[in-house]
């Protein structure tokens, strides 16, 4: 065996996209369905980014609330590996019990233990409610952890009903918070937020200190400009800062 | 956002149109379409949010001076502006050119080293052209190769953001492949080209990252306040030899375990020193193309085939053992041109100059048991000196007999002689 046959893959960092997906039983019916549809359809894409990107290998997670919540695979898989199982709507919405979740699983004993590190994970909560549950020290819980806090974070609010004020307090800034009206659009943005989520480390940035949620909103923007059917809030982004990271 | 449709016809600066036939692939900035122009298939690069004027202008200079060297997919053609953007045409990429991220994934491997040579020369070649046309590239990163496995061949593309140097395109670079001075805030110059520059060759030779070891991978989480120290402010070389807190990683970094004390001494000499805290502190000092192209001579120089197993090694000054079977070479003859040294083993290609064709084949007489060599110019006639003074022409395809004392010259400037002394 020469040198050159040898070689392996260099190794990657492992960027985990979260799907937090509310499936109380408002979303019964043609939004769950939407929600389904399009999870099912950016897994390939997914699949493809990674297997091109040599910075960073992309892993889906899933957790859906309802009363309870339920994360659909046990740990992070390859987009390939994730086979999508149908979520189903019912009940109430737990919010502030999925973010304790969420944070129960942001750690290394939980789900970022990849052997060559990650990268802050992407997650992107789909809701088209409010909270029914303890929202506030669920989120106060989940503000805690620091992968939380490096995370690019997007919420999708389907529908006038979603509390905005809430998905802007998850995601730090209601820039990040963008609202569909139909269910084609909320198939289009969930596949744009989560292509360019993903992407967005493996690319050449225009500027130095925008962070890496700024530069995702700022796609997803002019993106949104092309859907009908999805608009984002007009207000100026709060000041949110991760400098305390580390 | 504008997209294109098929059919769409798109005007051409200058006159002329190209014709969307499909989509190819989209990135960052923009979507890069299959087009016809003028009978055809050109690829065309549309702005998906049309960079500004100055962009536009920059971009009609760099197509009106034409490409540094024919290892640009350089833009060939501007587009008027239209449907809300604009964009520009260039040749299509040839179906056997990988991107280089496919080699870092080991989805793509290098034939040779004979071929990762000729890439790097040509990576070089191309750097030293573009700086010497007075620009700087300003994103060198793993995204803008493409190589021919096969041959080692290279196409640099995404030549848009090429500008003067000293001037801004708005663009940084790419974390991982960005200079420190960049990673603090500075603005990309042909230093930082550079600096990228030797991220890249250390990449291909090694196929890991130059400052990825023990204490990256202990950063669970890459945030870009950590992108800043360890591409940054507290860079430091996996090999530093005074400092060792960053070594590569059994298991994780196993590339450039296996290859560093197997490449020759030269290349780990001058990565040493090309990612010592002095240079990436002082982007001035670093090592320009032209030596960097002398170094990978150095390199082609002292590979040869392995007579035993046939396969590729490099020869040192104290080591002449092939790397993979273990064997003693026999390097008695040798051809001396001026104060370099080509070792002469069957099989082995020789380059005079820093192009990346082979000027000389090694072969052998099996029944004379004599090697000889085989003149591979196209044009270009030797002219042999034997030890007893006799004049010989060695016309293109011919051969001459490798014997100690004959001087050749390979062209007007080029002059050697064989010789079996130690």
């Amino acid at each position: 065996m020469s040198l050159l046959d040898e070689t392996v893959e260099i190794p990657r960092r492992t960027m985990t996209l979260f799907f937090v997906i509310d499936t109380s039983g408002s979303m019964a019916g043609s939004k769950i369905g939407a929600v389904n549809d399009a999870v099912v359809n950016v897994l390939p894409m997914l699949e493809e980014i990674s297997a091109e990107n040599p910075d960073a290998e992309i892993k889906v997670a899933a957790l859906e609330f309802s009363t309870t919540c339920n994360w659909l695979y046990s740990e992070p898989k390859p987009a390939n590996e994730f086979v999508w199982q149908d979520v189903q709507a019912s009940a109430l919405t737990s919010l502030g019990a999925a973010c304790k979740e969420l944070a129960s699983k942001l750690s290394r004993s939980g789900f970022m233990k990849a052997a060559s590190g990650s990268f802050a994970p992407a997650i992107i909560l789909l809701s088209d409610g409010a909270p029914t549950d303890d929202f506030e020290s669920g989120l106060a819980t989940l503000k805690q952890n620091n992968w939380f806090k490096a995370a690019i974070k997007v919420a999708i609010a389907i529908g006038d009903d979603a509390d905005k004020d809430v998905l802007t307090q998850f995601t730090g800034t209601n820039e990040a918070v963008f609202t569909v009206h139909n269910i084609d659009a909320l198939k289009q943005i969930i596949r744009v937020v989560a292509v360019t989520s993903s992407q967005i480390g493996s690319k050449s940035s225009t500027a130095g200190d925008t962070t890496k949620q700024e530069q995702v909103i700022a796609e997803v923007k002019s993106a949104v400009d092309n859907i009908g059917g999805a608009e984002v809030a007009s207000a100026p982004a709060s000041t949110a800062s991760y400098d305390d990271w580390d | 956002m504008a997209e294109l449709k098929t059919n769409d016809r798109i005007t051409l600066v200058g006159g002329g149109s190209v014709k969307i036939k499909k989509e190819l692939g989209r990135g960052g900035q923009g979507i890069v379409y299959l087009v016809d122009m003028n009978g055809k298939d050109m690829a065309l690069k549309w702005y998906l949010n049309a960079p500004d004027n100055y962009f536009y202008t920059n971009l009609n200079n760099n197509i009106l001076n034409g490409a540094p060297s024919d290892a640009f997919l350089w833009p060939k053609a501007l587009t008027e502006r239209q449907c809300g953007s604009y964009g520009y045409v260039m040749d299509l990429r040839p179906k056997n050119y990988f991107e280089f991220g496919n080699f870092l994934m080991a989805k793509a491997k290098f034939a040779s080293f004979d071929a990762m040579l000729n890439a790097a020369m040509k990576i070089c070649n191309g750097f030293m052209m573009l700086h010497r046309f007075g620009y700087s590239y300003q994103d060198l990163n793993d995204g803008n190769f493409f190589i021919d496995p096969k041959t080692g061949d290279v196409l640099i593309c995404d030549n848009d953001n090429v500008m003067p140097q000293g001037e801004k395109s708005g663009i940084m670079g790419k974390a991982r492949y960005m200079a420190p001075e960049v990673v603090a805030g500075g603005i990309p110059d042909k230093y930082s080209d550079r600096y990228s520059l030797s991220v890249i060759l250390f990449m291909l030779f090694y196929a890991n990252h130059p400052l990825e070891g023990a204490k990256v991978v202990a950063c669970p989480c890459m945030t870009e306040a950590y992108e800043k120290k360890f591409y940054g402010s507290e860079a430091v070389f996996i090999y530093n030899p005074n400092d060792k807190s960053n070594l590569p990683v059994r298991g994780i970094h196993q590339n450039v375990i296996r290859r560093w004390p197997v490449l020759p001494a030269v290349l780990r000499e001058t990565f040493t020193r090309e990612f010592s805290e002095e240079m990436l502190r002082n982007p001035q000092k670093r090592m320009i193309e032209q030596n960097w192209e002398k170094l990978i001579a150095t390199l082609r120089d002292r590979l040869v085939i392995c007579p035993n197993c046939k396969g590729e090694t490099f020869i040192e000054e104290d080591k002449n053992t092939c790397m993979d079977c273990g064997k003693t070479i026999d390097i008695t003859l040798k051809l001396k041109l001026g104060a370099r040294t080509l070792y002469l083993t069957e099989g082995t290609n020789l380059y005079i100059d820093h192009d990346n064709m082979a000027d000389v084949q090694v072969l052998r007489d099996a029944s004379a048991g004599m090697l000889l060599l085989k003149n591979l110019s196209p044009d270009a006639t030797w002219t042999a000196e034997t030890p007893s003074g006799k004049l010989k022409a060695v016309a293109p395809g011919e051969m001459m007999p490798v014997k100690a004392g004959i001087k050749v010259s390979f062209n007007q400037s080029t002059k050697g002689e064989i010789t079996d002394n130690h």
